[in-house]
């Protein structure tokens, strides 16, 4: 094949406004590809993820309290009694925090008070003894809070200080990457210490709250400063729902001074956020399939266009002893210039796409496969939109050179 | 150098079938300068691309520097074109996005010719046509006379045995006109045949040759001045089989 690649770049350049288009819709292309699949494959991971708890048999129940009259401290103490007491319900515990949901407390620790030395994000739960066992959640090293450890319902929880926390595996290590985390001192945001007497298998707490997702503690703690708690009761297999519905029924009826906002397994959430990862992970590839086929579009339009402007000169070519095949690698080497130009800045642009959404949404750095199976597949795509113009631009007859006035 | 025998070229529409030439016969010696006329639609145009392998015929026999074409493949075709022929249109056919020097560069790139023996042909050439300082120019840059010559460098710049120009002057001014004429008869001094399709009489009768052609028919090849005679004496303006 007769390439003439300086010609036929200084043609290029002659006349480029198309061309610079074209190369800017593959830039994009690449880059919103490149990403989106990246986020896709992700969001794929994250629907196998185990969740470390076990949402198969518990159930949540939020409440919230009416008016002052409402005395938070003992209808949460004979709520739990009532549960723990009912045949079939293997432990309950009372929190702020819903597992699998955004609904609860996030927040950081550091290791030296002020806010200094490293930090982690995490969800909080608050808990008492039972929240190992209401989770399904074990230890892997140290001890499950005591009795007179749990802090008692204050107006002012925040203000309360909690010396003890338990932590998941996840966030022992991001806290002490190097060293065994158990007995160590950490502090919260008022620089108030507390030490780790526990560490546990990885589980969601809350999720969504600015915390990677398997980054929790458990708090030894009464909730209920803002008058709501939420109940979390885990069953013996088969029993869920039935537990679920008396549970509902008799807490209802038995203070009328608060409501029951929704009672719900906790694999509703589950499956919900599963469908939230697996609709992102449409909506994503949809839109990826759009840009993309927008761009080879864009391709062949420029393609098509620059042969029927040119069909004189592709005449005059033959004329002159170009032959089909060069004629179709003519528009085919035009086309990767294009290409080329396109892909080279849409590298730039998916690496820093891929760098800021891994800041902003604090997701893993885009892996450098990605990139360069877009690149290789975007290329493909690429050349195949411009064959059919170019098989066009072949069959133009030589003799156009002489019948074209 | 070229050789016709009773080639006929029939192009079909869904309507109509129009004969282009019917047992078009003629041969023209290597080294000759024929010039071609006829009125309008007679076949000139389509002579000459089925003489320059632009476009295949139906009957006949066309031998093309000893060779029979008729079986050419489409490879073959484009290749012997590249190497045997040069072509000059009426309008002129250079490329916008290429300057002079890209221009003349191009059957030369087709030839897969080394760059320095390129560089070398498309300066010879652009000298005999006098455009040797334009070369950065662009096609748009330059008059209608110089992008002519341009084509003329073009043509000769591979060193065909035959050019063929299809009123090469049609779209030039008088002078120009000229010039481009004075050229042809330049190249053809030097041993390329050429085959000039005119209107102009007063360039027909600067050639050797002049076929005059008729409904794709050729009804006289006599020299320009013996046929000029005998449409006088048959008391007609414009020719008629004898
Ligand atoms: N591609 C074509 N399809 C159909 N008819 C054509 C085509 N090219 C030329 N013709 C017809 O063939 C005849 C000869 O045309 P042409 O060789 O161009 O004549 P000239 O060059 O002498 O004016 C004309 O009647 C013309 O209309
Ligand atoms: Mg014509």
């Amino acid at each position: 094949m007769t390439l003439n690649l300086r010609p036929l770049l200084s043609s290029l350049l002659r006349s480029r406004t198309g061309a610079i288009l074209v190369a800017l819709q593959i830039t994009i292309a690449l880059a919103v590809m490149v990403n989106a699949v990246w986020i896709v494959s992700q969001r794929i991971a994250d629907i196998e993820q185990p969740t470390g708890i076990d949402d198969d048999h518990m159930f949540v129940v939020a409440i919230a309290g009416l008016g002052s009259g409402f005395d938070l401290s003992s209808a949460l103490a004979q709520d739990l009694a009532y549960l723990r007491g009912l045949p079939g319900v293997v432990a309950a515990t009372a929190t702020e925090s819903a597992p699998l949901t955004g609904d609860g407390q996030g927040t950081q620790l550091f290791l030296q008070p002020g806010q200094r030395g490293r930090s982690a994000a995490l969800g909080v739960i608050q808990t008492d003894t039972q929240g190992l066992r209401t989770l399904g959640v074990s230890l892997i090293a140290g001890r499950n809070f005591r009795p007179n450890e749990i802090q008692p319902f204050s107006k002012h929880s925040l203000e309360q200080s909690v010396p003890e926390i338990i932590v998941s595996r996840a966030l022992a290590q991001a806290l002490f990457p190097e060293s065994d985390a158990l007995g160590k001192v950490v502090y919260d945001g008022a620089g108030r210490p507390m030490t780790i007497i526990g560490v546990t298998h990885d589980f969601m707490g809350p999720v969504g709250l600015g915390n990677p997702k398997y980054q929790t503690a458990l708090y030894p703690k009464t909730p209920g400063e803002y008058g709501a708690y939420f109940l979390l009761v885990r069953t013996v297999p088969g029993r869920l729902d039935v537990l679920m519905q008396t549970a509902e029924r008799h807490i209802g009826a038995s203070n009328l001074d608060r409501v029951i906002f929704f009672a719900h397994p906790l694999q509703f959430y589950h499956q919900r956020m599963i469908a939230e990862n697996r609709n992102m992970a449409i909506f994503l590839s949809a839109i990826t399939a759009m840009i993309l086929a927008v761009t080879c579009l864009g391709i062949f339009g420029l393609a098509t266009y620059n042969v029927s402007a040119r069909t004189r000169q592709i005449g005059t070519r033959r004329a002159v002893g170009a032959r089909r095949r060069d004629i179709i690698a003519y528009f085919m080497v035009e086309n990767a210039f294009i290409l080329c130009a396109g892909v080279l800045a849409g590298c730039a642009l998916a690496l820093a796409t891929g760098y800021w959404l891994s800041v902003r949404y604090d997701l893993p750095r885009l892996d450098l496969y990605y990139l360069v199976g877009g690149v290789l597949f975007l290329w493909i795509v690429g050349e195949l939109a411009a064959w059919q113009p170019a098989r066009r631009a072949a069959s133009v007859a030589p003799s156009v050179a002489t019948r074209t006035v | 150098m070229l050789k016709m025998q009773d080639v006929s070229k029939v192009y079909r529409t869904d309507l109509i079938e129009t004969h282009a030439l019917r047992n078009f016969s003629l041969e023209v010696k290597s080294g000759q300068f024929v010039a071609v006329s006829g009125p309008s639609g007679s076949g000139k145009t389509t002579f000459l691309n089925v003489a320059g392998l632009l476009e295949t015929f139906d009957t006949g026999i066309y031998e093309l520097d000893g060779q029979d074409v008729s079986r050419l493949s489409d490879d073959a075709r484009s290749r012997m074109r590249n190497e045997k022929i040069g072509f000059i249109f009426q309008s002129f056919n250079l490329i916008p996005d290429l300057d002079v020097y890209d221009n003349v560069d191009v059957p030369l790139r087709y030839r897969r010719m080394k760059a320095a023996e390129r560089n070398q042909r498309i300066t010879k050439a652009l000298e005999l046509v006098g455009l040797a300082s334009r070369t950065k120019h662009m096609p748009s840059q330059l008059s209608g006379g110089q992008q002519q010559r341009v084509a003329i460098a073009r043509a000769i710049a591979g060193d065909p045995a035959l050019i063929l120009a299809d009123e090469p002057t049609g779209n030039l001014d008088s002078l120009m006109a000229r010039q481009v004429m004075d050229l042809l008869e330049q190249i053809n001094e030097m041993g390329t045949t050429i085959i000039l399709v005119t209107h102009d009489p007063e360039l027909a009768r600067r050639a050797q040759r002049n076929i005059h052609v008729v409904d794709g028919l050729v009804i006289d090849s006599a020299p320009y001045e013996r046929r000029l005679g005998a449409d006088e004496r048959a008391g007609a303006g414009g020719s008629m089989p004898a």
